[in-house]
């Protein structure tokens, strides 16, 4: 009880030093804080888009395989279905279809797409979010796309899809497969590609060799290749937010440097006074120590908010540069929140701790020299 | 006569059925234990193998390997229990992932798939799946239930 009774003592006191000095503490927690918004901003961002990444590849199939030709992907021969099928190991496969539309008037590409699970009525769709809100459309409205052979096709809207992630469904358009093969004039006997699915995952590459060897012309893609073309296309949006925050990892350096490489005589003087009326070297080392923790936690807390807010509920404003040419569709791009206690904690001993360490060191280097000594200097 | 030719059929109806084992396997708890490695067999779905009793008790294994050293032991596993008081056995198919009747099952020695105690005998419901696995993974041979002798399992340690 006398223990944390002397704490609070000495937290008192150092919360009143604290406020004595009140302009130079505010000004130390704003560029704190800053450093941390920024810090957590980018840490948030990543992981934000990492996460959208594993929701997109969470339902995705085990396989898909594409037809080539010189290289290119083709259209797929339903017969190949047949023969994919009879491959041991192989549960099921289904050929799909989808495709891009660029739409001249709003100059931007729609992923056009026939749902493998649901039946959509001929002449109508159900379009993703960003479309609805780029088009300024909205259930019941009618829209018209022109098809390859310069037919206008008419479609009423039936629905607007709301995912948990806009990633995911925002340029999205689902239609019957009537109406996707007459836009593009695509044959009956064609899919666009097809997709497997492996009971045992053991059987993945045997099942994919074969393929190979079954219908040369065709390119098996596996999930996990998948997620490595995601992951390497969010990593690299990630990459250049890692610059932005090594630099401020080096301007936390040169800070947490400065205040460690030594004190102001102003508290030079303090320590000297407070060791003068008796205050012990572990008192005076208590007091930094909670002086550190009540700076950096602050500022810890306040840069967290703050990155926070700006990362999902500003769109992450600052990032734009690196956000834009993801796609035209998205001008609004809010990325669902998702925050984990390993990233608080990395955070928290990317900043805090270091911070802390810093400013006792030099406290004690001064609390354990003559009181005498420092006064008269 | 016709009442009689259909009792008749009824009661061979209801004993072949006995016969073949009518128990439906059961889904590993996170408690069972293989009876012969000590291993929790929940984590591996993929090999489970069991052997149900007629009195609806159970022995679950990880790989049908272990199961056979049981079952050709069973003096040392399970004194309690007698081969004839088997009702029924289930291996999980390779391919589909799915329980199969283990007396029926082929088996591939000597492929290159290892199950959680090491080298295995793959089960198949199917002798052609069998085949085209041997043909796939290297195994050396395919084997049925009774075929399977205890110098077999001990190449596979």
């Amino acid at each position: 009880m006398k223990q944390i009774e002397a704490q609070r003592n000495i937290l008192d006191f150092t919360l009143s030093s604290l406020f004595r000095r009140k302009g130079k503490n505010t000004a130390l927690v704003l560029v704190y804080t800053l450093i941390v918004f920024l810090l957590a901003s980018v840490m948030f961002f990543t992981h934000a888009i990492r996460n959208e990444a594993a929701l997109t590849l969470k339902d995705a199939p085990e396989m898909v395989v594409q037809k080539l030709m010189a290289g290119r992907q083709d259209l797929m021969p339903l017969e190949y279905l047949e023969k994919i099928r009879a491959v041991r190991g192989v549960s099921s496969v289904k050929g799909r279809l989808w495709g891009y539309y660029f739409d001249p008037y709003f100059g931007v590409n729609y992923t056009l797409m026939v749902p493998g699970n649901e039946q959509i009525k001929p002449g109508t769709i159900v379009t993703g979010e960003g479309i609805s809100k780029n088009r300024a459309v909205e259930q019941g409205d009618f829209q018209a796309f022109r098809a390859y052979n310069n037919n206008t096709l008419l479609f009423q809207i039936t629905r607007v899809l709301s995912s948990e992630s806009a990633l995911l469904t925002s340029d999205l358009i689902l239609m019957s497969e009537q109406d996707f093969r007459s836009i593009f004039g695509m044959p009956r006997t064609h899919v666009t590609d097809i997709v497997l699915t492996v009971k045992n995952p053991r059987e993945l590459g045997t099942i994919a060799n074969k393929i190979v060897q079954l219908l040369p012309d065709t390119r098996p893609i596996m999930r996990d290749e998948i997620l490595r073309t995601y992951d390497s296309v969010f990593n690299w949006r990630g990459g250049l937010l890692i610059v932005i925050l090594s630099v401020s990892v080096f301007c936390f350096v040169i800070f947490a440097w400065d205040k460690a490489s030594g004190l102001g005589a102003e508290e030079r003087r303090e320590i000297g006074i407070l060791k003068a009326i008796g205050w012990e070297t572990s008192d005076i080392i208590l007091m930094k120590f909670w002086e550190g923790v009540v700076v950096s936690l602050s500022a810890f807390l306040l840069g967290i908010l703050l990155a926070y807010a700006h990362i999902f509920f500003f769109s992450s404003l600052l990032f734009g540069p690196v956000m834009k040419g993801w796609s035209v569709l998205y001008p609004e791009f809010r990325l669902v929140p998702f925050i984990d206690a390993y990233q608080i904690s990395t955070l928290f001993f990317l900043t805090v701790l270091p911070y802390t360490v810093a400013t006792i060191i030099p406290s004690w280097r001064a609390a354990t020299i003559d009181p005498d000594l420092i006064m008269r200097s | 006569m016709n009442k009689i030719l259909f009792a008749v059929s009824i009661v061979v109806l209801l004993v072949s059925y006995a016969a073949a084992g009518d128990k439906k396997p059961v889904k590993p708890g996170a408690h069972d234990k293989c009876p012969v490695c000590g291993m929790f067999v929940a984590k591996y779905p993929d090999f489970l193998a069991q052997i149900i009793f007629k009195d609806g008790s159970y022995a679950m294994f990880d790989g049908p390997k272990d199961m056979f050293k049981y079952y050709l032991n069973m003096k040392a596993y399970n004194p309690s229990k007698k081969t004839a008081d088997i009702d029924s056995v289930y291996v999980t198919d390779y391919y589909s992932l799915t329980p199969v009747d283990g007396l029926k099952a082929y088996y591939v020695i000597g492929s290159d798939v290892y199950g959680p105690m090491g080298r295995e005998l793959i089960p198949f419901g199917k002798e052609a799946d069998a085949k085209e696995f041997m043909k796939d993974h290297k195994g050396k041979t395919i084997v049925t239930f009774n075929k399977v002798t205890a110098v077999m399992l001990k190449e596979l340690e």
